[in-house]
């Protein structure tokens, strides 16, 4: 299939363009407009990473002294449980697909909204409904779930009221999750402008798509397993009871069947990101487009057969661990085409500086590191040894904070404009993106020779590690240090925002002089995006063409658009 | 004639029933295009199955064989 | 490097050629059946893979268990009433025929036949739910005793709440339809209801199997 318009006959009911809502509430509260939707997710997003990155600040300040006297160590065991859920759920999946997913992809395929725009009001608004569940446990006696932030039974179970809010929280998560994945897969395969094809689509829509897959099916999963674990503590439930027949490591398989997809759901949209900032700043056509393309899808499907290399050490059968190691080695090859091909793309290209571009060449050094790692971690006997020590946390925080929260950046900045109609200031972000970088390798890469120690992780005191490795204080504060860094960094974002959007430069359509469809329109795109939809009529990212679209409001539009060079000075000298 | 015998006769002649209705309706279906057919047609299809269980379950010939 | 598509070139002609193909299409944007009835099915395979991880738990535990059905205080549990799982099995599958019909009557523009079919549906649902009662308190275990109970109760209650979820679907649906809701051929909510209540039926396939005849 083709084509992507449909006519039927009920269209003509619908086929005028809708006045935007007036009044408050309906415009910035409950509005179906993808675009307030994602601002909505962006702002929470943001919040919410404020609240758990000082539940990680806290813990950092725990570990400044071996003796671990800061908190005590039930209330540690909380910090890192809520750090971990808040982070991953409440944070990761509300930016990454929620906002940037909403902000940009029914912009780049050229539709006035999502399919189902009243179901992605509910979604977003599932996920305070969310976090609230989830604070409210710190109302009870036992507080906060402790049990790390995957709940593992028994421990899980044993705590009481934490796990049963966590429970429901995620739960919640993960409707309003795959309800998004839905809302999009059928956006995408439904309603692309006229002439886009599948090979024509953006790789941000090519990973969104991916993601959207993940989310709709992996997602469910997880709620299954929380239903589970939710009966088991509430309900006294035999489930995970070895002693009436059940098995703790069958929450395990249901639990990593979704969360290992689950790192999908962050990454994917982050790959997106950078496949479409690298061309527009290397003035270059992407490095092969189906390759990265059809990589995301499978790296989306060979997502859903790894995810027992997480219980090596949890005692599945030998002959079942080697499969789980291979395939976990295959997902590595679709990754490695991606960045070779972000490699060539930025070789020989005219390479402006600008903050999104830092961001995405940066991600590029800092995810091959935490996916490198990662290849290390599964090998099954390298696992055995590891798998407890902060080389764990030092290859997830590389890949998430590394990864997801650097490509989330460099997307930030590339479409902040489009979505305000304000340039951020680039002294600013390259300022924060340098205190991020900074503060991200001071913070995370100490932890992977202190985990090679064998310093283990999740332990409120490592007196007894210390004894044994005196150093091991000094990188300990390096990493407290190095991460008030980061959280200066996203200050400073923040501060970024909120004066550029007073003060910021006027971006008009199209500053960096992409190709995609979103930069055809004003900034801020108009309630209903295009007046007349765009016909598409070749591969985005080929500087060397015209627009690979034709405006139908505006025929005499550039067909070859040039970013703004005083925004963005910096500017490499041609290699080639 | 007890419970159990009563249950296996309405399973039997139910099951007859229903999924001869259910075979006539999926014939019906065959040739109709688009996505709620398709599904309908598959969803008929795993009914039929069922059907098929519950016949052999009610003459004693599949279940309680431990 | 391929040759700019500037006018005279193939890659022009190329371009030309898909906007002429394009330039009179007017595409659609709204919440069209087409649209809606592909979110439906995708939410119907997502409702799948909820089931699908309660099985792949049963099948985990069952596989792993020494006896089947669990010994529980020194007594081994009973296998449960295939009789009565049969019969209740065909009340449900007979509502999913009935709902067809109903389905049928419309497209035929038949209110009278849709509306006694729907109603036979609705009670045939009624009645499986009914029976579903009967067997959870004449059922030889209860949901804290083993993990037989355990899976039994929260698949067959998760199905259960399906099907009640499904009779208060096809209620309201009854309800617009007489109405005056659905017009011509606009009846999407109809046959999302037919979907649903087929594969609420397909559900209890794999469940009539797994707990009865296995």
């Amino acid at each position: 299939m083709d084509v992507a318009a449909h006519p039927v006959e009920e269209h003509a009911a619908h086929d005028h363009i809708h006045p935007a809502p007036e009044g408050f509430i309906a415009k910035y509260v409950f509005s179906l407009d993808h675009k307030v939707i994602a601002m909505q997710y962006f702002v929470l997003g943001l919040l919410l990473m404020l609240i758990a990155g000082s539940f990680a600040e806290l813990m950092r300040v725990q570990l400044w002294n071996p003796a671990g006297t800061f908190v005590q160590y039930q209330t540690f065991n909380q910090l890192f449980t809520m750090h971990g859920t808040v982070m991953v759920w409440l944070v990761l999946i509300p930016l990454v697909t929620g906002s940037l997913g909403n902000m940009v992809m029914p912009l780049q395929i050229g539709a006035r909204d999502v399919a189902f725009p009243w179901l992605n009001m509910l979604s977003f608004w599932l996920i305070p409904v969310a976090a609230l569940t989830l604070f409210a446990s710190l109302l009870f006696p036992t507080g906060a779930p402790a049990a790390g932030w995957t709940e593992y039974p028994p421990i899980s179970i044993q705590e009481g009221t934490g796990t049963v809010f966590y429970t429901l929280a995620i739960i919640i998560v993960g409707i309003s999750s795959t309800l998004t994945g839905l809302n999009f897969l059928v956006t995408i395969f439904k309603m692309r402008a006229p002439g886009m094809t599948w090979t024509r689509m953006p790789l941000f829509t090519w990973a969104t798509f991916a993601t959207a897959l993940i989310n709709l099916f992996a997602t469910v999963a997880l709620s299954a397993a929380l239903l589970a674990l939710f009966l088991a503590t509430a309900f006294n439930v035999p489930f995970f009871d070895p002693a009436r027949g059940g098995s703790p490591v069958l929450y395990q398989h249901m639990f990593w069947f979704y969360s290992h997809p689950a790192v999908y759901i962050f990454i994917l949209p982050a790959f997106g990101v950078i496949s479409d900032v690298l061309p527009t700043f290397a003035r270059k056509t992407i490095f092969g487009y189906k390759m990265i393309a059809f990589s995301s899808l499978a790296i989306a499907i060979l997502g859903f057969t790894v995810w027992a290399h997480h219980m090596f050490p949890s005692g599945i059968a030998p002959w079942l661990q080697i499969p789980f190691m291979i395939l976990t080695y295959i997902i590595g090859i679709p990754t490695g085409i991606k960045i070779f091909s972000w490699m060539a793309t930025v070789w020989g290209g005219r390479i402006h500086f600008s903050t999104s571009m830092m961001y995405a060449l940066a991600f590029i050094g800092t995810f091959s590191f935490g996916g490198i790692t990662g290849v290390y971690l599964a090998c099954v006997p390298v696992d055995l040894h590891e798998h407890g020590s902060y080389f764990v946390v030092a290859h997830f925080h590389y890949v998430v904070a590394g990864g997801a929260v650097t490509a989330f950046f460099a997307g930030f900045y590339y479409w902040f404009p489009k979505a305000t109609g304000r340039l951020l200031s680039e002294k600013m972000g390259h300022l924060s993106f340098w205190l991020f970088m900074i503060g991200l390798t001071g913070t995370f890469m100490p932890m992977h020779w202190l985990g090679l120690e064998g310093m283990p992780r999740r332990y409120a005191s490592y007196e007894v590690f210390a004894k044994a490795f005196p150093d091991a204080v000094f990188w300990n504060r390096v990493e407290t240090a190095s991460s008030f860094l980061m959280v200066l960094s996203v200050l400073f974002v923040a501060i970024n925002i909120v004066v550029s959007l007073r003060s910021g430069r006027r971006a008009g359509n199209n500053p960096w002089g992409a190709r995609t469809l979103e930069w055809m329109i004003s900034s801020p795109a108009p309630y209903y995006n295009f007046k007349k939809i765009p016909i598409v009529l070749d591969k985005p990212y080929d500087f060397t063409q015209p627009l690979p679209y034709r405006n139908l409001d505006d025929p005499n539009q550039d067909p070859y658009p040039k970013p703004i060079e005083a925004v963005i000075p910096r500017r490499a000298p041609v290699a080639t | 004639m007890t419970a159990a015998l009563l249950e296996r006769a309405i399973a039997l002649i139910g099951s007859l029933i229903v999924g001869g209705t259910a075979t006539f309706q999926l014939k019906n279906e065959w040739p109709v295009e688009g996505l709620d057919a398709q599904v309908t047609k598959l969803l008929l299809g795993l009914m039929i199955i069922g059907c098929v269980f519950a016949f052999f379950a009610s003459l004693n010939i599949l279940g309680n064989f431990s | 490097m391929a040759v700019a598509a500037t006018p005279g070139t193939a890659a022009y002609l190329d371009r030309i050629a898909v906007e002429e193909r394009f330039r009179d299409v007017d595409p659609v944007y709204a919440e069209t059946r087409d649209i809606r009835m592909f979110g439906f099915v995708l939410f119907l395979l997502a409702d799948c893979i909820l089931f699908s991880s309660f099985v792949f738990a049963y099948l985990y535990l069952r596989t792993s268990a020494p006896v089947w059905p669990p010994i529980v205080d020194g007594h081994q549990i009973e296998r449960l009433d295939v009789a009565f799982g049969a019969m209740n099995s065909i009340v449900l599958f007979g509502s999913g025929v009935t709902m067809h019909f109903a389905l049928e009557s419309w497209k035929h523009l038949n209110k009278l036949a849709f509306n006694m079919w729907l109603v036979l549906t609705i009670l045939l649902g009624a009645g499986f739910l009914g029976g579903q009662a009967h067997e959870y308190l004449s059922a030889p275990m209860n949901y804290t005793s083993s993990v037989f109970g355990a899976s039994f109760f929260t698949l067959t209650g998760l199905h259960g709440f399906h099907v009640f979820c499904g009779v208060v679907f096809l209620t309201v649906l009854g309800i617009q339809a007489n109405r005056g809701v659905y017009t011509g051929s606009k009846y999407f909510g109809l046959i999302a209801g037919t979907l649903y209540w087929h594969f609420v039926d397909v559900i209890w396939v794999a469940l009539f199997f797994l707990f009865y005849l296995w």
